[in-house]
């Protein structure tokens, strides 16, 4: 009962002190700004000194009056609205900034400013700082105001305090943090002080390390997101492989196809249900699937069957598939990039540590992966199809024998690569651009991965994309993208020298 | 005297023991015949004495000098132990001089004279794949007698052939017989066996189960109880 | 088979033969298009030899094309430099005023001649090398082949490696001293390559009847036989894939300068792949296929470039299924469908 109370009267008493401390003098600080070039920044110091008593409305008219002098319209009773000395004109412009995040009712005008005065965080009074944290009402934007607080106080005179802002800043390592802590060791402090020294030593020490982990992570994070697709991709290339002998050329097309599809359902939802639009990812997942699979389906059973004897013809024939589905898709669609909404589940991330940053987008693709990845390890460990898969891949003719519809087996096994490869392209639309050529991308990199990973198992297609995808995110920052892909494929021939069946290679007698 | 010896082999498919501490001898002038039931390791055996799948442990040596599990298969064939596979295997595409003069390594003085021995004297200019099962057969074996081995290995000569065949086949591995030769056959068809065969080894999960005259393996409880059946 | 080889030497060597003797008959276009035709004939020839006979299929025989193509491109540019004194275009647009170091040597014919054997012979060789000893063969060796040609087209796409990025090479302006733009050197460049293509055929037509030749098929057929036989297949395989590869490069050589550009393009897999087309629908394993099939598809697809080209992809994959289905060995086997169809009457009328 009392500690409501007690709050209501605290509050009163703020607002019945704020209300009255008009401690602006308008007339004085007009007559300043319209004098000479020590007047108008003694008008900017008036202004600044008194933002923790100023009334909101105040503020508002300091800011419009910052504004007209910055840009020359400042009715002046003289007439003309006076120069700006350069000096003049930088002050002024901070003051702007630290005005408009006092008093702009914008949020993002707000978060602007902020940004701009992070140049200088040190130039920025403590009083500004302090009223705009006890007034911001956004969440994001409180959060950047205490980082930016403790920013602010590294430049503080009190060394204590400045202590504790070092350490305050080395908990959320950046390389903005990183950059205002070397800045540091330029500071006399820095050298008179040997408390102070350490204090920063460490805490430099403590960024370092966290923005290394944060790159570490990144990098894995990126790699393990290409990996996705690329695993995707390449499941369904190796069972179809193994099964079959006959690599698909077409495997890109059905990334192509499946990102296409995905498409066509956001824009059919569009059309038809715009409340459902928003949800078009996971609402794609099924009809991109089964349009995938029927047309690997279609592929099986009107080409690819009749040419498993004979596998190099299997490559060519389907290399013809695949020329006829981008010129396909080049009429009908265009050769632009694809235009995909960005629903609200695959914006942003959350921050993590250093520059890491857990995108949405990415992690959409990896637990999509994940998915497909226990389905399909479970299709083909626990159920009678699977085990159907199994027993053709290792021997087709006492499959046959024993009654194991090997066409059948074939058929479905092709569908089901050709879904999976459908939902690579689903999966990826957040990702990368979605176009008819997309599919070169990523199928020379996924037929690395059944090149390494062999046909045996499932562990090797997971173990090869993981580690193809990861060389790709490593490699490019350093070399670039195309030395990236000269590296896989050198690694790939050189790991053959090695284990000629990949990684994991069915064991018995040959012949 | 040994042509072959194989002393302490072990070979491995992942976990699976395909031959576990084998040894046996294979001397010149004999044929040897090898059999046992289906996975004994027979063609596993032939396998390693012809480079093709290397051992995890033992020794192959040939006449007591020459290490045979490090040379390549190439290189062993060269060496003058040759085999004829499970699955006939001649070149389709080639008539059957030119398969023979193949297996001749070039050398075109023996195919007539092998043509003769394999009884497609008359078959010269035939394509080889338009030839009967048990002609591919024999110019299989033609191909690996065209360079005069001095060990041959013969996996499964007489599987799809008429009775008729495989009495002529039996007929053709009695003349192929002689001191300076070793013949190693693995066969199921018993019969068979004990027409040519001087000596038989009875493979069972990789391990030796008998050794001696095929008259004594009918004989023998073991060999009955894993192969032969009452 | 031996009397339709012969009859497309003839028909070639005719070609030649008119060209030379009465080119008047035969406009600037078509003389052009002969010696381009003849170039890739070249180049089919040689992805049939390793195809067809030895039955390794390269996905990446772009790469060999391309390499005597851009040897013979940086040839003409420093020629062309020397003699008129002009700045190849992408030494412009890089704003360089000096070749790269490799570059050195390229005013020579000769030393850009046996570059290209060289440079070849080592790509294919190396590759070859360690592919075949490890076994890699059949469908891998294909993917691999493609993925080789592939990152070797994005690398030419780059424009700081010194061959002119993305925008390739051209404006040849001068060979061996005489104007490009002379009728009489662009109906040489087309008899030599049609003369160049013809030796060619005589020389892959002596290898593959030969013994060397029939261990190629013997392999291509059963290579663990073979081995088992004594033969070190090593050797066999990388034999042919070096000639077949420096026949590739050859066929660069002689296309370049007749088409007048090169770009990384060339490198693309589908260009690649396109040729694997024409052998495919020529006939595989037969020399003389080869060349029709170069020669028609190639026809074809020049006659729609003025006319429809947006319809060629779609012609061309429906022609792969079609053969790929119904004539596995091209158009050798509609050879051999007239006796057939001629059977099918001789009942009919009552003979």
């Amino acid at each position: 009962m009392i500690r409501p109370l007690l709050l209501c009267l605290v509050v009163l008493c703020a607002v019945l002190r704020a209300q009255p401390a008009t401690a602006l003098d308008r007339d004085a600080v007009v007559a300043s700004a319209c004098g000479p070039a020590t007047a108008a920044a003694e008008a900017g110091r008036m202004i600044i000194d008194g933002v923790a008593q100023a009334s909101a409305d105040d503020l508002v008219w300091a800011r419009q009056l910052i504004a007209s002098a910055l840009d020359r319209s400042l009715a002046c009773p003289g007439g003309a609205a006076p120069l700006l000395s350069l000096r003049n004109r930088a002050a002024f412009e901070t003051i702007a900034a630290e005005l408009t995040l006092l008093a702009a009712p914008d949020p993002t005008a707000r978060a602007g400013a902020l940004k701009s005065l992070g140049r200088r965080p040190e130039l920025v009074p403590a009083g500004v700082l302090d009223r705009a944290a006890a007034q911001e009402q956004d969440t994001a934007l409180k959060a950047a105001l205490a980082e930016f607080a403790a920013l602010a106080d590294l430049g503080s005179p009190d060394l204590a305090r400045r202590g504790r802002a070092v350490a305050r800043v080395a908990d959320t390592p950046s390389t903005r943090a990183a950059t205002q802590l070397a800045a540091l060791t330029n500071d006399p402090a820095y050298r008179a002080d040997a408390g102070f020294r350490a204090t920063v030593d460490d805490a430099i020490t403590r960024v370092g390390r966290g923005l290394m982990i944060g790159r570490v992570l990144a990098t894995l994070y990126n790699g393990a997101s290409f990996a996705s697709i690329l695993f995707m991709s390449a499941v369904g290339l190796a069972v179809i492989f193994g099964l079959m002998g006959v690599i698909n050329l077409a495997q890109g097309e059905f990334i192509m196809i499946g990102a296409y599809g995905t498409w066509l359902v956001q824009q059919g939802l569009h059309a038809a249900a715009p409340g459902l639009a928003v949800w078009y990812l996971p609402i794609a997942v099924i009809p991109v699937f089964l349009a995938t699979a029927g047309i690997g389906v279609l592929l099986e059973v009107g080409l690819v069957r009749h040419l498993y004897r004979r596998p190099l013809m299997s490559l060519l024939a389907t290399w013809a598939v695949s020329l006829f589905l981008v010129n396909l898709v080049r009429v009908v669609f265009g050769t632009q990039n694809l235009q995909f909404d960005t629903p609200f589940y695959v914006q942003g991330g959350i921050a993590v540590i250093g520059d890491f940053i857990i995108t949405w987008n990415r992690l959409f693709a990896i637990g999509f992966a994940a998915l497909s990845l226990a389905g399909t390890w479970a299709l083909l460990r626990h159920t009678p199809f699977g085990l159907s898969v199994r027993a053709t891949t290792q021997n087709r003719e006492m499959a046959a024998c024993i009654g194991i519809a090997t066409r059948q087996v074939d058929m479905l096994a092709f569908g089901l690569g050709s879904g999976l490869a459908g939902l690579a392209g689903l999966a990826l639309s957040p990702l990368y651009n979605v176009n008819p050529q997309m599919g070169t991308n990523f199928v020379v990199d996924s037929f690395m991965v059944v090149v390494l990973g062999g046909v045996a198992a499932l562990e090797g297609t997971v173990l090869a994309a993981l580690g193809i995808g990861q060389l790709n995110v490593l490699v490019e920052p350093f070399y670039g993208a195309v030395a990236a892909k000269v590296i896989v494929l050198l690694l790939t021939i050189m790991f053959l020298q090695w284990r000629p069946e990949g990684l994991f290679a069915l064991q018995g007698r040959r012949r | 005297m040994i042509a072959i010896d194989v002393a302490g082999l072990n070979v491995r498919f992942g976990a699976f023991r395909a031959i576990t501490d084998l040894s046996l001898t294979i001397d010149y002038g004999e044929v040897h015949a090898i059999i046992g039931p289906n996975g004994a390791g027979k063609t596993t055996l032939l396998d390693v004495i012809s480079g093709l799948t290397r051992p995890v442990s033992g020794r192959v040596t040939l006449d007591g000098a020459r290490e045979l599990t490090r040379l390549s298969d190439t290189a062993i064939a060269r060496a003058g132990v040759r085999r004829k596979f499970q699955k006939p295997s001649v070149f389709m595409a080639l008539s059957v001089g030119e398969n023979l003069e193949i297996g001749g390594l070039g050398d075109a003085s023996l195919i007539d004279e092998t043509a003769r021995l394999i009884g497609l004297a008359d078959q010269l200019q035939r394509p080889a794949g338009t030839l009967s099962h048990g002609q591919k057969q024999w110019l299989e074996i033609g191909m690996v007698l065209a360079a005069r081995p001095r060990v041959l290995m013969l996996d499964e000569p007489v599987a799809g052939l008429t009775d008729g065949e495989t009495d002529l086949t039996a007929e053709l591995i009695a003349t192929l017989r002689g001191p300076d030769r070793a013949i190693v056959v693995v066969e199921h068809d018993m019969d068979f066996v004990e027409r040519i065969a001087d000596r038989v080894t009875v493979l069972h999960e990789g391990r030796t189960l008998f050794e001696g005259a095929m008259a004594d393996a009918r004989q023998d409880r073991q060999v009955i109880d894993v192969y032969l059946g009452r | 088979m031996t009397r339709l080889f012969a009859a497309v030497v003839a028909v070639l060597a005719a070609v030649a033969a008119l060209i030379a003797v009465a080119p008047e008959l035969l406009s600037p276009y078509l003389v052009n298009s002969a010696g381009q035709l003849a170039a890739f004939a070249l180049l089919a020839v040689s992805l049939d030899l390793i195809w067809g006979y030895a039955g390794i299929l390269s996905l990446g025989h772009g790469l060999y094309f391309a390499i005597g193509g851009y040897v013979v491109a940086m040839h003409l540019l420093k020629h062309g430099l020397a003699v008129t004194g002009r700045v190849p275009d992408f030494m412009q647009f890089m704003g360089w005023s000096e070749f790269p170091f490799y570059w050195a040597g390229f005013e020579s014919f000769p030393y850009a001649a046996g570059l290209t054997v060289v440079l070849t012979l080592a790509m294919s060789g190396l590759f070859g090398f360690v592919s075949f000893r490890s076994r890699v063969g059949g469908v891998y060796f294909s993917i691999i082949t493609q993925a080789l040609v592939y990152v070797a087209m994005l690398l030419m796409f780059r424009n700081d490696t010194g061959f002119g990025g993305n925008n390739g090479m051209t404006g040849f302006s001068v060979i061996f001293g005489r104007d490009m733009a002379d009728p009489f050197v662009s109906r040489m460049l087309a008899i030599g390559s049609i003369v160049i293509l013809i030796a060619a055929l005589l020389l892959c037509r002596r290898l593959v009847t030969s013994r060397v030749g029939r261990l190629v098929v013997a392999c291509r057929d059963d290579e663990a036989r073979l081995r088992s036989l004594g033969y070190g297949t090593l050797r066999l395989k990388l034999g042919i894939w070096c000639l077949s590869a420096v026949l590739a490069a050859v066929a660069g050589f002689l296309y370049v300068p007749q088409v007048g550009i090169i770009n990384p393009r060339l490198l693309s897999p589908d260009v690649s792949l396109e040729i694997a087309v024409w052998v495919a629908i020529g006939g595989r394993g037969a020399l003389s296929g080869a060349v029709i099939g170069a020669i028609l598809v190639n026809g074809v697809k020049f006659w729609l470039s003025a006319r429809a080209p947006e319809l060629w992809p779609f012609i061309l994959s429906g022609l792969v299924v079609l053969v790929v289905m119904a004539f596995p060995n091209g158009l050798l086997d509609l050879g051999r469908l007239r006796p057939r169809a001629l059977k099918f009457l001789r009942p009919a009328r009552g003979t």
